[in-house]
């Protein structure tokens, strides 16, 4: 189980993320919704070491990562939310070299790569440098990346970004059948939709902290909502969308 | 055209002549920084040759030694500025076309590409003219005066305030700017007009090429600034290649001091200055648009060569990742590739510079020489220094986050691949050549003496060069302003070069007598040792962490008296 007691994130004394408490079971997928700037990417960032958090914990059953990060490095895999990669590089060469980072045994790991490459349709271009490869096509080189030690947490940044329907509905149920064998996934996204086919436990954020956090069936019930979608413009959406849309066509027309 | 559209486009052309994406986050993602420094360094070297033309006194110099010295002067003053426009030429090699980046973000505005084109050019002139105004504004203003004083024109004479030399300066010093500038674009239009694919890999040899053209035609062409030298017939097959001697004919005409010596290469000048801006025109303009259509459909890189796709293990599996990732990161990227070159064309200087010494000459002779064994030296130190210095800037700075959430120790891991990449990537090539070279050459066992003391001489560079690296080889962020490091880098390779002259002696007299050799070759295993002993001990005294991101040194220290909520002087907390 992965664990987030009382976890701050300030910039300059700013507040990015303020007391944030839950937890996401092994078996489950939990969602971690929130509008842009609420502050997901950098509970990502924390959960994965890339950035310390101001105060409180993050522990991984029940162990606080900071005590290993190097250990916990090796039990995580994390798509991030922007396709980064090193263009020089073909796709075969950047997952070769994560492999190699994540000191895993050279010929098994050859035998996933080229089984990812060829189940991600990427197999035909792995020879080719990222910097021609489309944003689904990096898409697809992240999520390998982050799958290809068998991780016991996987940390996704919105992955469906750029993806084709099939490759999307592909990643849909390889991210169930992932929580199916144990895993513990959280997994954040804009798309609703997916979130709730997907999801059993979704944790909501707002201006940084936490304003929901759990199963979707007791938060419709609670709220009376019959959607996600509802549920979230409820909490987390202070606009009045319809408004602003007038708004903005009425600006345009002007 | 809108007048609009072109300045916002100009604007951030003329910004774009720099990378800003690999600054780190410390140097606030701005580009002032980093240009002022170039612009110092310009300034500087403008400064000291204005203020040599200022103190300058000619008087009691024969007329015929003030003409030589003259006709010196400004051949050199030609050749620099034709050298720092050659640079600048290369550096902004990547520029001077549109890249994916423009052509997807202009493509949905209603932007004339006939706009686009205008802005671009009109960006690379500025920075063009820029870089020989800030050259130049120091002997500009003072060698004229001092050089126009000995032959007052009737313009002069005139109007004291304008002198026709101080005209005739600018306009050689532009004409020859544009003139090598030109000659660039021109082969870099017509290579454009290949198929795309072609160009790509074309465009890396010719950018190195160019470079290594500029730097070794500046460092050897013959000294024939004399009336004697211009006029001799064997020198004239070479004049005729030779730029900067036909922009000195071309000063002398507008100076109004042309003579028979000087005259054919002021007609050269002439031609050379159309031909090169006529056919940049054309090529150019036509390669440019054709580029445009084609930058969409394929890709910014060309795919790697097949047979170089595999490399072998290099130790455990994290080094060989790093040290593969060194190697590809080097030969791939032609901008750190560049600045290798440029460490390498001063090696190339110093030695030059070191064989025409006479005394090497005389040396030369004899088989088993000094300066020969000190030439390698200076090649192996400056390839280490040059590779290293390299190490330090980053490919892609937004990409190594991949690094960051890898399981990767710090400290002892670290440095030992950085060592592997260092040692392939500058001491196995510089070692090498320099092996081949002297056991074709010499005797048997004198060349495999000396190649036994420069390998170790360059394990010490090698152990030196990693004192606190605690980073891995082309991802941590770069911070411009350390200025400290390239000016302690000059000063050293002038040190050296002192030394190589007494170390070359002391070597050659070792090959001679071999306690003295076993002696040297003891101190070497002991230095070698003893400092990457001191380099373990310091890594492992420091925090474990690899560093991504090139922090300032802050100049006041904060005492960290601030809780949540209140700002605070530390960046990021």
């Amino acid at each position: 189980m992965l664990e987030l007691r009382h976890v701050s994130k300030h910039f300059l004394g700013i507040p990015a993320v303020a007391d944030v408490t839950f937890s996401a079971r092994a078996g489950e997928i939990t969602g971690y919704l929130g509008p842009n700037g609420s502050g997901k990417s950098t509970t990502m960032k924390m959960i994965t070491g890339l950035i310390e958090a101001t105060s409180g914990d993050i522990l991984f059953r029940g162990v606080p990562i900071q005590q290993d990060l190097i250990a916990w490095k090796q039990r995580m895999g994390y798509v991030p939310e922007e396709p980064h990669l090193y263009t020089h590089l073909s796709g075969l060469e950047y997952l070769v070299m994560v492999g190699q980072l994540r000191n895993l045994p050279t010929r098994e790991t050859a035998d996933r790569i080229d089984g990812l490459l060829r189940l991600f349709t990427l197999h035909s271009d792995r020879h080719a440098p990222i910097s021609a490869y489309s944003k689904g096509m990096r898409q697809k080189v992240l999520l390998s990346a982050a799958l290809l030690h068998n991780p016991e947490l996987i940390l996704l940044d919105e992955p469906f970004s750029g993806l084709d329907v099939g490759t999307g509905l592909v990643l849909r149920s390889l991210i169930q059948e992932l929580a199916a064998r144990g895993k513990v996934v959280l997994f954040s996204s804009h798309e609703l939709e997916t979130v709730e086919r997907v999801c059993s436990h979704v944790v909501i954020l707002h201006r940084g902290k936490i304003v929901a956090d759990d199963s979707i069936e007791r938060l419709r019930a609670l709220m009376a909502v019959p959607t996600l979608e509802g549920i979230f413009s409820q909490l987390a959406v202070e606009q009045d969308t319809d408004a602003i849309s007038r708004e903005i066509a009425d600006l345009i027309q002007a | 055209m809108s007048k609009l559209q072109f300045r916002v486009l100009y604007r951030e052309f003329l910004f774009r002549l720099v990378d800003l994406e690999l600054l780190s986050p410390d140097a606030h993602g701005d580009a002032n920084k980093l240009l002022g420094q170039i612009a110092t360094v310009l300034t500087m070297y403008s400064v000291g040759l204005g203020l040599g033309g200022l103190l300058f006194d000619h008087r009691g110099m024969p007329a015929a030694a003030f003409e030589i010295f003259s006709m010196s002067l400004e051949h050199f003053l030609i050749s620099t500025t034709m050298l720092v426009v050659g640079l600048f030429a290369v550096l902004s090699w990547d520029s001077t076309f549109p890249d994916r980046r423009d052509v997807l973000v202009l493509a949905a505005l209603p932007v004339r590409t006939r706009t686009f084109f205008l802005a671009r050019v009109a960006a690379v002139a500025s920075g063009l003219a820029l870089a020989v105004v800030v050259l130049n504004a120091g002997p500009g203003l003072t060698w004229p005066l001092t050089l126009s004083s000995a032959n007052p024109s009737f313009l002069e004479m005139a109007l004291p305030f304008v002198r026709r030399t101080f005209v005739a300066y600018w306009i050689t010093m532009l004409a020859a700017g544009t003139f090598l500038f030109c000659s660039v674009l021109s082969i870099q239009g017509v290579a454009a007009l290949l198929p795309r694919r072609i160009f790509l890999r074309l465009s890396s040899f010719l950018q190195l090429g160019s470079f290594v053209t500029f730097l070794s035609v500046y460092l050897l062409q013959p000294a024939l600034a004399s009336p004697a030298a211009l006029l001799a017939p064997r020198n004239q097959k070479l004049l005729a290649v030779l730029p900067s001697y036909w922009f000195l004919g071309l000063f002398q005409q507008l100076n109004g001091t042309l003579s028979p010596a000087t005259a054919p290469l002021a007609r050269r000048a002439w031609i050379g200055l159309a031909i090169a801006m006529s056919t940049t025109a054309v090529a150019y303009a036509l390669s440019y648009f054709r580029t445009l259509r084609k930058v969409v459909e394929e890709p910014d890189i060309a795919p790697g060569i097949r047979g170089l796709r595999w490399l072998p293990a290099f130790g455990s599996a994290v080094e060989t990742a790093i040290v593969q990732f060194s190697i590809r990161a080097l030969s791939r990227s032609r901008q750190h590739r560049v600045i290798l070159a440029f460490y390498l064309g001063i090696a190339f200087t110093i030695v030059i510079a070191f064989l025409k010494d006479p005394r090497a000459q005389r040396q030369m002779t004899a088989g088993v020489n000094a300066p020969l064994m000190m030439s390698s030296v200076v090649m192996l130190c400056f390839w280490i220094i040059g590779t290293r210095m390299v190490f330090a800037i980053p490919v892609n700075p937004r990409a190594n986050w991949i690094f960051r959430v890898m399981p990767i120790r710090g400290g002892g891991q670290c440095v030992s691949a950085a060592r592997r990449s260092l040692y392939l990537l500058a001491w196995v090539p510089a070692w090498g050549v320099s092996a081949a070279i002297f056991l074709y050459s010499w005797p048997w066992r004198a060349a495999l003496e000396h190649v036994i003391l420069l390998g170790l001489l360059g394990a010490v560079v090698v152990e030196l060069a990693l004192y606190r690296f605690q980073k891995l080889p082309f991802t941590c962020s770069w911070l411009p302003g350390q200025a400290f490091a390239r000016v302690a880098f000059v000063a050293y390779s002038f040190l050296l070069q002192l030394l190589v002259y007494e170390g070359g002696a002391l070597e050659r007299r070792a090959l001679d007598e071999p306690v003295l050799y076993a002696e040297i070759l003891a101190c070497l295993v002991g230095v070698v040792a003893t400092v990457r002993w001191w380099i373990t001990v310091e890594i492992n005294a420091e925090e474990s962490v690899v560093s991504f991101e090139e922090t300032q040194t802050p100049i006041i220290t904060g005492l960290g008296l601030f809780r949540d909520g209140v700002l605070s002087t530390q960046a990021g907390e």
